[in-house]
């Protein structure tokens, strides 16, 4: 396995394995038997820092529309809703997270972090194309937490 | 001394919700036993109409004032200051607990937009506060009146203010108002609480009132930038005879649609009765600090929503949709970010860590 490539925001290095493959919304997903396990990427996590609260709006084994929303996080920098990354059937949550969530942190996103299990026909980034993406994202992010700062 | 009395306005909240009643009651009827504080019942401010009698009692109050409502205090001070209830905002202790770490940063505050400075509009905010405080802050009787007691010693109630008020020959109803606060109040000092302090008065009948749905602008924030006549395609907004933004035609606004709002870039623009807290009016620190990323994880934008929006009112009224092709603000332009920025705004995540 080749090494991780790396995405550096600030003096921040964001990690990007590549065993596996991401989408834009900055979710990793790694191919199972028949299903994708979807975590938060390291760049998530960054912004996201202590993961607080994490809550699933949908049932597991539900049919899912690309942008439906599926649930909402809250961290100390961060609040969000979580929306599905493609169509498709959202299978199982990462149950351990919803007992505590903080495995979503840093050393554990790529692993016991994952967050859901779903099945998709989607077509998602190679880790080069995902570092694509946040580069060219990266102003943009920046604008976005900028602008609710001040 | 009856002209040293702080006036406390009671404004009760919409529909029948008995444990919101139940607050308001004791409220009541525990503050009608302070003799330093005068004490009022009216509808839900924002349903007010101006020629309602609550409306009416309101304006005619001259000093300073507390309104304890079922709104985020930014809300209702300035539902109140449309309705031509002005005054300075007091400083409430009672509010929302913020915690420290999200308290706001002043660097951050220094660089905000300063607001739209119209002289006229401020020479006219008369000479007195009003403080306005959130209902659902507790539900504990006592919490509030242990403010207002605070603030009734600190309250400034100047006494040659009724002397004025009659000398400016107010309106005959403005005078019948006020030597005759709302029935419902003279009714309970007949019938005093028992000690317990619950009332058992039967069920309080005010004036009835219409839910209605209009923005209501916070003019501390309001940099008159004109997005919000931009964008909105019914009507709603207008500018007064000095060139600033006022609602106009508030009867046009379509319910429930908070379009305007998304688009205001100062977050100056309420509707106190939508669900989300940011365009309620609560805070701008509240909603601003704990950054919102559902966009980074797939959310539609603010715009994006606020054209949607927009376009379901234009379709209900028959007329076309037009997506983001009308009254999209500009200001989108690209920051000139260097790399010493970018490592700040990282450095400026981790120095708001506890």
């Amino acid at each position: 396995m080749p090494d991780d490539l790396a995405f550096m925001m600030g003096n921040f290095e964001a990690r990007i394995p590549q065993d596996r493959v991401y989408s834009k919304s900055h979710l990793w997903f790694k191919q199972g038997e028949d299903r994708w396990r979807v975590g938060f990427s390291a760049y998530s996590v960054r912004l996201l820092q202590d993961v607080y609260f994490l809550d699933w709006a949908i049932d597991p084994f539900t049919d899912v529309r690309e942008k439906q929303k599926i649930g909402e996080i809250e961290s100390s920098k961060a609040l969000s809703d979580l929306y599905a990354p493609s169509a498709g059937r959202i299978l199982e949550f990462n149950e351990e997270l919803l007992n505590d969530p903080s495995a979503i942190n840093q050393a554990d996103n790529y692993d016991k972090g994952w967050l859901f299990e779903m099945e998709s026909e989607a077509q998602w980034l190679t880790p080069t194309e995902y570092l694509q993406v946040l580069e060219d994202g990266w102003e943009q992010t920046q604008r976005l937490i900028k602008g609710q700062l001040n | 001394m009856a002209d040293k009395k702080l006036t406390v306005v009671i404004s009760q909240a919409q529909g029948k919700n008995p444990a919101k009643r139940e607050l308001e009651e004791s409220l009541a009827a525990a503050l009608l036993m302070e003799p330093e504080l005068e004490v009022s019942l009216v509808p839900h401010l924002y349903d007010l109409s101006p020629d309602h009698t609550g409306t009416l009692f309101l304006k005619a109050i001259p000093g300073d004032m507390v309104v304890l409502s079922w709104l985020y205090p930014r809300a209702s001070h300035w539902v109140l200051d449309r309705q031509g209830v002005r005054g300075k905002e007091g400083i409430v202790l009672l509010k929302e607990e913020i915690n420290e770490d999200e308290q706001e940063d002043p660097e951050a505050a220094e660089s905000k937009s300063i607001p739209y400075e119209n002289p006229e509009r401020q020479a006219s905010i008369p000479d007195r506060k009003i403080y306005s405080i959130d209902l659902r802050v507790s539900s504990n009787p006592d919490d509030y009146l242990k403010e207002i007691k605070r603030l009734s010693q600190d309250a400034q109630v100047q006494t040659f203010q009724l002397g004025n008020l009659i000398q400016e020959s107010p309106k005959p109803a403005q005078i019948e108002k006020y030597l005759q606060p709302l029935d419902i109040i003279n009714a309970q000092n007949n019938n005093p609480p028992n000690n317990n302090g619950s009332s058992n008065n039967a069920p309080i009948q005010l004036e009835p009132t219409k839910r209605r749905w209009y923005p209501v602008i916070d003019y501390g924030l309001c940099t008159n930038c004109m997005e919000c006549i931009d964008f909105c395609l019914f009507g709603v907004y207008g500018v007064d005879q000095g060139g600033q933004v006022l609602v106009e035609e508030q009867d046009s606004c379509k319910k429930g649609c908070p379009a305007c709002s998304r688009v205001c870039p100062e977050n100056a623009i309420i509707f106190p009765g939508h669900k989300t807290p940011g365009i309620a009016g609560a805070d701008g620190e509240v909603a601003g600090l704990k950054i919102d990323l559902s966009k980074l994880f797939g959310a539609p934008d603010a715009l994006e929503m606020a054209a949607r929006e927009r376009d379901v009112e234009l379709v209900n009224d028959g007329r076309d949709a037009v997506g983001l092709s009308v009254g999209v603000p500009t200001r989108l332009k690209v920051s000139q970010s260097t790399s010493d920025e970018l490592d700040d705004l990282i450095d400026s995540l981790d120095s708001m860590e506890l």
